[in-house]
């Protein structure tokens, strides 16, 4: 139970930092407040990503793509391409994790269903931009060359597999960078976003249906 | 009931106890070359990486991916397991037969599973450390060497042609612990791995191969820290 906790938090957060990212497509962020009421006028995000993932064990990082698929209120389709086909999706409060197997996509059961409704309660705080009043983080705002937002973890539970994250809005394209979680000294993963399409019509199947 | 008891013990362990598969001798070559043992294990340090399916009970139970760094010389191996997403579950290595787990998730984090997971990559991925004790083909011709382990288990590496190379180890009254299948291909010979393991809880893993590389580079790192010291 608790690695399916782990990994719904890890999966939502990442959802929900991609989400919040997004509002500068509209109109430059300049404090959470701005940010919070640019997410209103979201309807709908897709994006490529590419992740890279450094540890100690890797000499060069494991590199995975996939897309991602949000809808307001509250669907979403976190789905990686490669190497290992997975899809997180997320339709009028119901969430499934499917992996690939024998060329078919299953269910995950591992776990519970439990896990994800305490999940889900997390991660309503961060679909309604408010990423800074979230107890589990405390943020702060960096204005440079790129607008840079810190969340560190506020809890000692996310000890060992959040240090921090920090995620990155490029000013001049007005769309997210790039998201990189610290797990430790050693352990980190970066995710770059493109082709962030905002409020262009995605089907309702892409939320209820993983193949 | 307490006389009964030890009785019912010896029965169950002496009914789980099987005899090894009888290795006949092999028919003399044709061309007078007495053949080579199957060998599909690592001849120099890699890297690889391996997107593994857990079964249990026939079911599919999850998707994660492994790493594993391998040094077939000095039997040192360093592993993580992590999920798509890029959350590591569980990191572990051992070196000189000292096990040291750096992160382990539940349910990775029981006393027996790092453990596990070390012996069934030596198996998967290193010779065997014992000595060969019988060579020759089983019962329909497979074309097999039998070793003797240090704990009194036994592994067999069979040559199952067509299908391709496997690996059995049995415990020291003989049944069946591991099954490791290496599918025969032209691509590199851990592109395809089944492990099968018969246990309280039996488990199987179907792995794919995404990346493997020699890991020449971390020989000469290391060598150069010796050098300082």
């Amino acid at each position: 139970m608790r690695i399916r906790n782990n990994l719904y938090n890890f999966v939502f957060i990442l959802v929900g930092i991609l989400w919040v990212s997004c509002p500068s497509n509209y109109s430059f962020a300049d404090n959470f407040d701005q940010l919070r009421k640019n997410a209103t006028n979201i309807k709908t995000i897709k994006a490529r990503f590419v992740q890279k993932k450094s540890m100690k064990i890797l000499i060069r990082p494991l590199i995975s793509e996939g897309l991602f698929y949000y809808a307001a209120p509250d669907s979403f389709r976190w789905e990686y391409l490669k190497p290992l086909r997975s899809v997180v999706i997320a339709y009028k409060g119901d969430t499934k994790r499917y992996i690939a197997s024998g060329g078919k996509m299953i269910e995950d059961k591992t776990g519970g269903v439990q896990a994800m409704k305490i999940v889900l309660n997390e991660i309503a705080s961060w679909m309604s931009g408010k990423f800074d009043q979230n107890p589990s983080f405390t943020a702060t705002l960096k204005e440079g060359a790129y607008t840079e937002i810190t969340l560190t973890p506020v809890e000692k539970n996310m000890v060992g597999m959040i240090e921090k994250i920090i995620i990155s809005l490029s000013k001049k394209e007005k769309a997210v960078k790039s998201v990189k979680i610290i797990e430790s000294a050693n352990a980190f993963t970066q995710i770059d976003f493109s082709d962030v399409q905002i409020n262009k019509i995605i089907s309702d199947k892409t939320f209820q249906d993983v193949e | 009931m307490k006389r009964i008891s030890p009785l019912i013990l010896i029965t169950i362990f002496l009914a789980s106890c099987q005899s090894l598969p009888v290795i006949n001798a092999p028919a003399p070559p044709a061309d007078g070359k007495i053949s080579a043992c199957p060998s599909p294990f690592l001849k120099e340090r890699y890297r690889l990486i391996h997107a593994i399916e857990t079964r249990m009970a026939g079911d599919t139970r999850g998707a994660i991916i492994g790493v594993t760094l391998a040094d077939p010389a000095t039997r040192l191996i360093s592993c993580a397991i992590m999920t798509a997403e890029g959350m590591v579950l569980f990191e572990a290595g051992e070196d000189a037969g000292l096990l040291k787990v750096n992160r382990a998730l539940p349910p990775f984090d029981s006393a027996d599973f790092a453990q596990n997971m070390i012996n069934d990559i030596k198996l998967i991925f290193f010779a065997p450390a014992g000595k060969i004790e019988q060579k020759g083909n089983l019962l329909g011709g497979v074309a097999v060497c039998r070793w003797r382990e240090e704990n009194g288990g036994w592994i067999d590496v069979l040559s199952n042609q067509p299908k391709g190379i496997e690996i059995k180890r049995y415990s020291s009254c003989g049944s069946l612990k591991r099954h490791v299948k290496f599918e025969k291909t032209d691509e590199n010979i851990y592109q395809n791995i089944e492990l099968h393991a018969n246990e309280l809880y039996s488990y199987s893993l179907f792995m794919k191969l995404i990346e493997a590389q020699p890991a020449k580079e971390e020989l000469l790192i290391n060598k150069a820290k010796e050098k300082k010291k």
